[in-house]
């Protein structure tokens, strides 16, 4: 009779122990079977009234009840203790983050990335040379006539210099001669850099820009090559098919000489107002380097052709 | 230049419509640059390529450059080119060229029994619609000659050429004389727009015994002008030295139809047909009493026609073409070009017109032959090329692992002008001798080259304070200095950085970042060294040098706060500057992986009181002499100053790679390092 009552008493802490939600009722339902008046306890205190044999019997199977319990008890309480109250947690997931900092690249450096990007997979090494130059390499070399106007006051940046004279490098074909004395063509290269002219700045002059230049030196490369260098660069650039169409032009340095342009990524060639109703957006001026600065940068005239083109970055950002 | 559209279509027969010719020979040619309709008469006009001012500055240039285009030979309808109706005589007239390298060729002629009046409606009708304002009918006829052909003249009223001075006779038959000459230093003269010009000996002039007629190729002086009362004239047609017009009229500032054609050199042998036509013209519509008195062509070294040998199968090899020879002969002929020899073999001699100076070498015949051909009928083409892995560009792939490193960090990339002024040079206490001077500025505020980044970051960070309290900027760059006398330039980054929650201690929080790109770099061996002279624009009690293995290759500080002020900032800026050729020189070839210790490490803490000026590199390089390696890392975490003692806390990781360590080991190592602080840097160490 009584053993079964224990296994109740047990079972039914158990259950009531596992229903209860906070640490409060857990307690109360201790106190109901094994506190001072508890049910358990009673058993307990009753034993003394028991028959011997009776109090042998039950009184172990009581006292390990009452230590289940007791373990048991402590279980849930300590399982009630680490539960985390999820509504007091709650947090306005739409509050701003934390501030993080970020810094960014100029977006001429951006440019200059995608361009030395898709060139470097056609095969262009990236090349640079000094922003000072001497006259030789800015303009002598490059076929300048002695009294050409760009070597005017008005044109270029002097710097007053004892010994030879230097300029702020109005171009990056100086970089041509200067890799050309030092490599064996073939070679394909392009040359990035910041250049200078003398003139106000306002919405459509600066005096400071960014330019690149491509230059292929080969045995047999011709105008046809450009045509296809430069659409394959301007199409990978635009991320679209993009024509070109050359137009004659004069450089000192180049012969033939062109400007060219590109079909415009506006409209397409459709004519809109982007391309002032033309199809065509001017891009930069390229030809075919003149003998005289193949000659000046040490290369032997024998088949060699030779083909810059460059382009100012402003157009392209 | 500007051409009437009528006068083109007369000349080259074309059949084309104003815009049929812009299209053709803005592709062919030259760069159409507008249109202007105004009753009958249409203005067109191109940019003239500088190098074809030599023909192209014409309506007859350009009437030639059409029928090329068009495929025909351009055959003008008056007699261009023949020789003169009147006959060459001295007379009357006396030319003396003193500088034969400065006037290749002088053509003058005296027409008498002139009635100067207004010229023909059709001469005024293209004069103003190629942009020439009509005067009287001997100036305009200059005018329309030199539209015509290219050739400027000029003409001066005989009364007012003074003859040569001889004591025989003063009479009205003395011979006048023209002398083409320098200019005297100081020299001046009033040329026809009522300036008074003082002159140079660089000028060339127009003189008579007496004085200044004219500045040469440029204006005419007002004093032998022609005026209402003008009967007798001198007209005169000369060549004179491109480089020496251009001098001129730039150091004068004066810019004209004439110098504007000379300065891009004119065939000397124009000067004959332009005189020729002129006289043409003057008997035409000057009245029928005309007389051309006089004439005489003082012409030392005549100009003949050049050959080029061409080799066809270049053409085609450049152009990447394949033109028929029969077609480029014909291109280059209808251009006014005479083949000579054309044997079997692939070459050609091509004999060029005096008038196309730009023709000298076989690529310029090319240029010819590709533009007419049409370079939208070339095709394009892959090149063959040869695979091969590329030598990559080291300094420029540094530089932008640099700034993706930096931007990591929150640093943002500015660039700036290469130039300053000496107001910033002020500013920043640098001296201007250190400089480079740009001889030509285009301002004061960009009189020299950049010899530090410094200006530039500042302004920038005055500017961005107006939107935020927190700066981190960096340039990349080239810096420019002086060795000795011999200009050099570097590839420098710079930063700076300003703080709201750092303030004063912004140099530290700059430099822990800089310390982290440093390592990110691989670099490990940096120290900081106090700097003691040289402050310039920086805080004297707040700068380092930066050194790296040894090498010093920079320097971080704080910008001193009386500078940032002069640029409007009130916070305190932190700034750094080092060459990123140096750097990457040093950045270690290799990385090597090492593995976290298995054994245990422990930290200890150890407080202490050191004398003012004992720094805290000083106390680490202690530590690490005294522990080895068993000091794996050393932390600073407190640091205060109170009534002149200064207190520094460290935290020590302990450990040994090889063992676990007892604790009667550690004790042992503390007691060593705290002895040798106490011993070495009178340190005392708080228990």
């Amino acid at each position: 009779m009584l053993n079964r009552r224990i296994d109740e008493i047990k079972s039914a802490f158990l259950k009531e122990a596992d229903n209860s939600q906070d640490e409060k009722s857990l307690y109360d339902t201790k106190v109901k079977y094994v506190g001072r008046n508890g049910e358990l306890t009673q058993i307990l205190k009753n034993l003394k009234n028991l028959s011997p044999e009776e109090r042998k019997q039950i009184g172990p199977l009581a006292n390990e009840a009452r230590q289940e319990i007791e373990k048991a008890y402590d279980a849930r309480k300590k399982e009630l203790g680490e539960q985390i109250d999820w509504e007091k947690e709650k947090i306005d997931v739409t509050l701003p983050g934390k501030k993080a900092e970020i810094g960014s690249l100029h977006p001429i450096t951006i440019v200059y990335r995608e361009i030395e990007k898709i060139f470097s997979s056609m095969g262009f090494e990236i090349v640079e040379g000094p922003e000072l130059e001497t006259d030789w390499y800015n303009f002598t070399a490059l076929n300048f006539p002695l009294d050409h106007p760009a070597r005017d006051m008005q044109d270029t940046f002097w710097v007053k210099s004892e010994k030879e004279k230097h300029v702020l490098r109005t171009h990056t074909s100086p970089v041509q001669v200067r890799y050309m004395e030092k490599h064996k063509p073939p070679f394909r290269i392009i040359v990035p850099g910041r250049v200078f002219r003398n003139e106000a700045t306002d919405a459509a002059h600066e005096h400071t820009l960014h330019q690149f230049e491509a230059l292929v030196v080969g045995d047999d490369i011709n105008v046809g090559h450009f045509k296809y260098i430069a659409s394959q660069f301007f199409s990978a650039f635009f991320g679209k098919k993009v024509g070109i169409r050359l137009r004659p032009s004069f450089f000192p340095f180049t012969e033939p000489s062109f400007e060219f342009d590109i079909s415009c990524t506006v409209c397409g060639g459709k004519k809109c107002p982007s391309c002032k109703n033309s199809g065509w957006l001017e891009i930069g001026g390229a030809g075919m380097v003149n003998q005289n600065v193949l000659v000046a940068a040490g290369i032997p005239e024998t088949a060699i052709r030779v083909l810059p083109g460059d382009s100012e970055l402003s157009a392209l950002l | 230049m500007k051409y009437s559209y009528t006068w083109l279509k007369e000349l080259s027969k074309t059949k084309k419509s104003p815009k049929q010719l812009a299209d053709l020979l803005t592709m062919r040619s030259f760069e159409f640059e507008g249109l202007k309709t105004e009753g009958k008469e249409t203005q067109m006009e191109f940019s003239i390529l500088p190098n074809r001012g030599h023909d192209a500055l014409s309506h007859i240039g350009m009437a030639r450059e059409i029928c090329a285009l068009e495929g025909r030979k351009f055959t003008p309808t008056f007699n261009v080119g023949s020789a003169l109706a009147v006959p060459r005589s001295d007379l009357g007239v006396n030319i003396e060229i003193k500088d034969k390298k400065l006037c290749l060729r002088y053509v003058g002629a005296v027409i008498k029994n002139i009635k100067i009046s207004p010229s023909p409606k059709w001469m005024q009708t293209r004069l103003l619609v190629s942009g020439v304002k009509p005067i009287n009918n001997i100036v305009d006829i200059t005018n329309y000659v030199m539209l015509e052909t290219g050739q400027p003249m000029h003409s001066f009223d005989l009364e007012k050429i003074k003859g040569e001075i001889s004591n025989k006779s003063k009479t009205s038959n003395s011979k006048i004389k023209i002398i083409i000459r320098r200019a005297k230093k100081n020299e001046k003269i009033i040329l026809l727009d009522d300036k008074e010009y003082m002159l140079s000996e660089n000028d060339l002039v127009i003189a008579d015994s007496e004085k200044v007629l004219a500045l040469a190729g440029v204006m005419g002086g007002s004093d032998s002008a022609i005026s209402n009362k003008t009967a007798s004239i001198v007209l005169e047609s000369a060549n004179f030295n491109a480089t020496s017009i251009r001098k001129t009229r730039t150091s004068q500032n004066i810019i004209t139809e004439s110098s504007h054609r000379f300065e891009r050199e004119i065939d000397p042998n124009l000067a004959e047909t332009a005189m020729a036509r002129a006289i043409e013209l003057t008997k035409e519509i000057c009245g029928k009493n005309i007389e051309a008195a006089s004439i005489m062509d003082i012409y030392p070294k005549k100009v003949k026609p050049w050959q080029v040998k061409l080799d066809t199968n270049y053409v085609n090899r450049l152009l990447g073409e394949n033109i028929p020879i029969a077609k480029m002969k014909n291109i280059l002929e209808n251009l006014g070009l005479k083949s000579l020899r054309h044997s079997v073999s692939k070459w050609i001699f091509f004999e060029i017109p005096t008038h196309r100076i730009d023709l000298k070498t076989q690529e310029d015949l090319i240029e010819e032959i590709g533009r007419i051909y049409g370079y939208e009928n070339i095709k394009e083409q892959a090149p063959c090329a040869e695979v091969k892995a590329l030598p990559r560009n080291e300094k420029r792939d540094f530089e932008n692992k640099l700034r993706d490193i930096l931007i990591g960090f929150g640093f943002s990339e500015v660039m700036n002008y290469s130039f300053y002024g000496k107001e910033d040079i002020e500013k920043c206490g640098l001296r201007v001798e250190d400089h480079i001077e740009v001889a030509n500025p285009l301002s004061s505020e960009q009189q020299y080259l950049r010899e530090t980044f410094s200006p530039g970051i500042l302004k920038n960070v005055n500017l961005n304070l107006k939107n935020f309290s927190d700066i981190k900027i960096f340039e990349i760059g080239r810096e420019f200095g002086k060795k000795g006398n011999t200009p050099y330039e570097e590839s420098v980054l710079a930063g700076g950085l300003v703080s709201n929650s750092a303030k004063e201690n912004s140099i530290l929080a700059l430099k822990g970042e800089l310390e982290s790109i440093l390592n990110k770099l691989g670099l490990r061996n940096i120290k900081f060294e106090a700097q003691d002279t040289d402050f310039g624009f920086w805080h004297p009690s707040r700068i380092s040098r930066i050194i790296i293995n040894g090498e010093k290759i920079g320097k971080i500080g704080e910008i001193n706060p009386l500078i940032s002020k002069k640029y409007g900032i009130k916070q305190r800026v932190a700034y750094f500057g080092l060459g990123t050729e140096e750097l990457l020189r040093l950045l270690p070839k290799e990385t090597l992986y090492h593995s976290i210790s298995k054994f245990p490490i422990v930290e200890r803490d150890l407080s202490m009181f050191i004398e003012k000026d004992t720094k805290y590199a000083d106390i680490v390089a202690n530590v690490k002499k005294t522990g080895g390696s068993l000091v794996k890392n050393i932390d600073l975490f407190d640091v205060f100053e109170k009534e002149g003692e200064k207190s520094l806390a460290l935290r020590l990781k302990i450990g040994s790679d090889a063992k676990t360590l007892t604790s009667e080991e550690i004790d042992a190592v503390m007691e060593k390092i705290i002895s040798s602080l106490e011993k070495e840097l009178k340190v005392k160490v708080r228990k």
